[in-house]
């Protein structure tokens, strides 16, 4: 497993980062970060106190959508430090945790980038996405919540609403880190109730709910 | 930004709220979030100590105690801005109570060692702490809860809770059909049963023979013991699965009138369950009233059995039935009664001259009495062909009412203020004349009119002939279709009870007179979803007349209730629980049950139900007030 968690340790006593980052575009070769946002978790319990955030100075213009969605202004990130400062900082924080985020491959790709550019390699940690493990929750629910309705691919928000989660308010990154950490709090004991309570069966079930193989997983697990 | 959310929620609630700005930034320094799934155990008695003292963010648990003779006893139930696990975290020897969340409970959890240091520093802190939690106040509350539950001796088996297969007698025995009676009490002596159950050649179940029909059947008959058991057995036989739960074969039983069930788990015959069974269970039972109802011969006879439904329901409320499984069979006992006393009156006065149906009205007409209600019936009779036999009618009728009307008074049913009641002769007519009234209340919509509507739309039939009251009902659905004007009166009379809920989100009680402090919960919280969800049954043209299966068929009908059908189930049964709980305490006082309920004797937890169903109701009246716009006034 990368970069040496145990498969054998509890998800219970796992700690874990949930990230967010907002973007300027979604273009991976042009555009930038300009903040990072995290919350810490160890197994299901949100560690308030233990937060991160950082805007960035992204030496670019910002494009309209951001600004409106995120009310962060070229001005304001000007003022900041640049991405290398933040990260070195934000590499201390995550330091060998699990690093958690909805539909996370995007940001993993922004932070990487950065990461080969000053360090000369990327994030190493483990790395779990909530939003199809959401799914996969849904697809075994489906007696219980079968009267929601949801959209073909749902939003982080919506699927925050669903588990009557607070979204109210204004978004940055350290808030949706936090709405994504609620939602993996309420995922955690639907995976223990599935059986899978350490990080061993954590990390296969998200390889194989990558790999699109729902049929495999419904048929794996039927104890559920 | 998710600190100061922290702090922000600390600052509405005591005893945090008194607390330095400086201290709940300390505070925010240790503290994390945990989510628990309804059902989950949070604190063991006489488990570990807590090292935290959490605060509920959002849901609500249950404090109780394990007592030595394994009953539980509940101390508390908390909601949002509620703590627990202080008690424990101070004594540090071992968690006092256990706590187990009822729903799905957020709960901001903070460390050991920064809340006692919180509780050296700051004195009003530790003084409301002081007040309700310490060691004092809880080891009282433990030890009354020991000897008190002694004097509860053991617990019944829950009817609602005991699913029909953990009490089934499992060795069914089985016979083929074509032995004889003769063989056939044989073997229910010898196996010491009282029921067989009777197979064909395929083993598959095809009736059954029990102990009354001995006696009904074939010795009262004189019938030979020689003939086949297949000519007297029962064939009507009622299954029950084995995961269904006991009241559900209660019901069943009254319904159908029998006293076995056959319990089937996945489609094979896992056993038997007989009236005894469940009696063993429950100590005093429904059927056994309902049984009694239907032996009696007299009023006089009939009146005392009356007297032990209101016994009844005290029983089910202990057991934690839900209210509307109370209704349900609260009803189906109230409702032979009344078929009783309507088949005496037949005998004692001769038949009735015509076709007529008995309907009610009101909350008997929606299922939905608890304990006595006032009498709401009325008669309608087949249309007669000339006025001579339309006065010789009226005059069988006019005794026949009297008669009924002073019974159900001997049997408990107090006189209707109102005078809706058969003997009145306004409401002991001809189908013709009801469809006449019908049609003049909607279409000439007086505010008296429209009162009459509200009660006597929710009429259904419970003796007679069935298909008049079916026929009137398909009168009012074709009279009703599209008539948003008569609807829109409904509507305005519902919009105009406004829930008591005040500005700061505090509860609006009688400010002076006899019921100073407290609220009407049948005014204010049971009528506006009765009235609302009447509304949106006429509209659809629904048949049902109980609240609950109105909203069961709306679901798939009608667009509001289908987003809110989940809320307005539990509201409404929460609210109807409450009164019955409140009329009942009553009772048990031997005062006369009432709807005044006062706030302050409710717990956290149901007052934050009662604020969430008058929520509900606030939110529906601003639907129902956008819908018919034009037509408020």
């Amino acid at each position: 497993m990368a970069n040496g968690t145990d498969s054998s340790r509890k998800i219970s006593e796992t700690r874990f980062t949930v990230v967010d980052t907002e973007l300027t575009g979604l273009d991976a070769k042009r555009d930038a970060i300009i903040s990072v946002g995290a919350v810490r978790m160890t197994g299901g319990r949100i560690e308030i106190s233990d937060s991160f955030y950082r805007l960035v100075n992204p030496d670019k213009e910002l494009k309209a959508p951001g600004v409106i969605i995120h009310e962060i202004t070229s001005e304001d990130l000007l003022q900041k430090p640049g991405i290398d400062e933040v990260l070195a900082e934000f590499t201390g924080f995550y330091g060998s945790d699990v690093i958690v985020g909805y539909c996370v491959e995007i940001d993993m790709e922004f932070l990487n980038r950065e990461m080969k550019r000053i360090f000369g390699a990327p994030i190493r940690n483990s790395v779990i996405d909530i939003y199809p493990l959401y799914e996969w929750a849904r697809s075994r629910t489906f007696f219980e919540e079968r009267t929601t309705t949801m959209p073909g691919r749902a939003k982080l928000y919506d699927i925050a609403r669903h588990y009557d989660i607070a979204v109210n308010g204004a978004h940055n990154a350290l808030v949706d880190a936090f709405i994504t950490a609620q939602v993996f709090q309420r995922l955690i004991p639907l995976l223990s109730a599935a059986g899978i309570t350490n990080m061993g069966e954590l990390m296969r079930l998200c390889g194989r709910l990558k790999g699109g193989d729902r049929q495999g997983i419904s048929s794996g697990i039927s104890n559920f | 930004m998710i600190v100061e959310d922290f702090i922000d929620f600390l600052k509405g609630v005591p005893p945090f709220q008194f607390l330095t700005e400086e201290s709940l930034k300390r505070l925010s320094s240790a503290v994390s979030m945990e989510f628990y799934p309804k059902g989950t155990m949070i604190l063991r008695q006489d488990g570990p100590p807590s090292d935290f003292l959490r605060v509920i963010k959002k849901g609500g648990v249950k404090v109780f105690i394990s007592t030595e003779n394994g009953q539980d006893m509940v101390i508390d139930y908390r909601s949002a801005g509620d703590s627990f696990g202080l008690l424990s975290l101070v004594g540090g020897d071992r968690s006092r109570a256990n706590v187990l969340a009822i729903e799905d409970t957020i709960c901001y959890v903070i460390e050991k060692n920064t809340i006692l240091k919180l509780v050296d520093m700051s004195p009003a802190f530790t003084e409301y702490f002081l007040k309700s939690f310490l060691s004092k106040y809880i080891d009282k509350t433990y030890k009354e809860m020991h000897n008190k539950s002694l004097l509860y001796g053991g617990g019944d088996k829950l009817l609602f809770t005991t699913p029909v297969g953990e009490v089934a007698t499992a060795d069914v025995v089985t016979a083929q059909q074509d032995i004889t009676i003769r063989e056939a009490a044989d073997i229910m002596s010898q196996k010491r049963c009282s029921s067989l159950v009777l197979t064909d050649g395929d083993g598959v179940p095809t009736g059954i023979f029990t102990d009354r029909d001995i006696r009904d059947k074939v010795l009262s008959k004189g019938r030979s013991p020689q003939e086949k058991v297949s000519n007297v057995m029962s064939v009507s036989l009622i299954r029950i699965d084995a995961r269904d739960y006991c009241f559900e074969a209660l019901l069943k039983m009254i319904r159908f009138s029998i006293h076995h069930l056959l319990v089937v788990d996945g489609g094979r015959l896992k056993g038997i369950l007989t009236n005894h069974d469940l009696m063993m269970m429950q100590g005093t039972s429904p059927i056994s009233v309902a049984r009694e109802i239907e032996g009696q011969q007299t009023i006089d006879g009939l009146a005392p059995v009356a007297g032990k439904i209101n016994r009844i329901v005290g029983l089910l409320l202990k057991d934690g039935a839900r209210a509307s499984n109370i209704a349900r069979i609260i009803t189906e006992i109230n409702d032979r009664l009344l078929r009783r006393i309507l088949e005496i009156a037949e005998k004692q006065l001769g038949p009735p001259p015509v076709d007529y149906c008995w309907i009610i009205f009101g909350s008997e007409g929606r299922k939905e009495q608890t304990f006595k209600t006032d009498q709401d019936n009325a008669i309608i009779f087949a249309d007669p062909a000339s006025d001579e036999e339309e006065k010789r009618i009226s005059e069988y009728f006019a005794a026949f009412t009297a008669w009924v009307r002073d019974s159900l008074v001997k049997c408990g049913f107090p006189l209707c203020p109102a005078n809706y009641m058969a003997s009145n002769p306004q409401w002991c007519q001809p189908l013709r004349t009801w469809k006449r009234y019908f049609s003049n209340w909607i279409y000439t919509p007086t505010p008296d009119a429209v009162l009459k509507s509200l009660i006597f739309f929710d009429f259904r039939p419970v003796h007679g002939n069935p298909a008049l009251a079916e026929s009137l009902r398909d009168s009012l659905n074709a009279m009703l279709d599209g008539q948003m004007i008569f609807l829109g009166y409904m509507a305005n009379t519902i919009i105009k009870n406004v829930p008591p809920v005040g500005f700061f989100k505090s509860l609006i009680v009688e400010k002076s007179g006899e019921h100073k402090n407290e609220m009407n919960i049948k005014v204010k919280g049971v009528a506006p979803f009765v009235d609302m969800i009447r509304l949106f049954s006429l509209e659809k043209g629904l048949r049902e007349t109980s609240t609950l299966e109105r909203v069961a068929v709306l679901k798939g009908r009608h667009t509001i209730v289908k987003e809110y059908a989940d809320e307005l189930e539990h509201a409404f049964e929460f609210i109807m629980l409450l009164r019955m709980q409140h009329q009942f305490e009553q009772m048990e006082l031997g005062l006369e049950p009432d709807n005044f309920i006062n706030p302050n004797s409710l717990s956290n937890l149901e007052r934050k139900t009662i604020k969430e169903a008058f929520n509900l109701i606030t939110k529906m009246q601003g639907i129902i007030m956008e819908r018919y716009k034009p037509l408020i006034w």
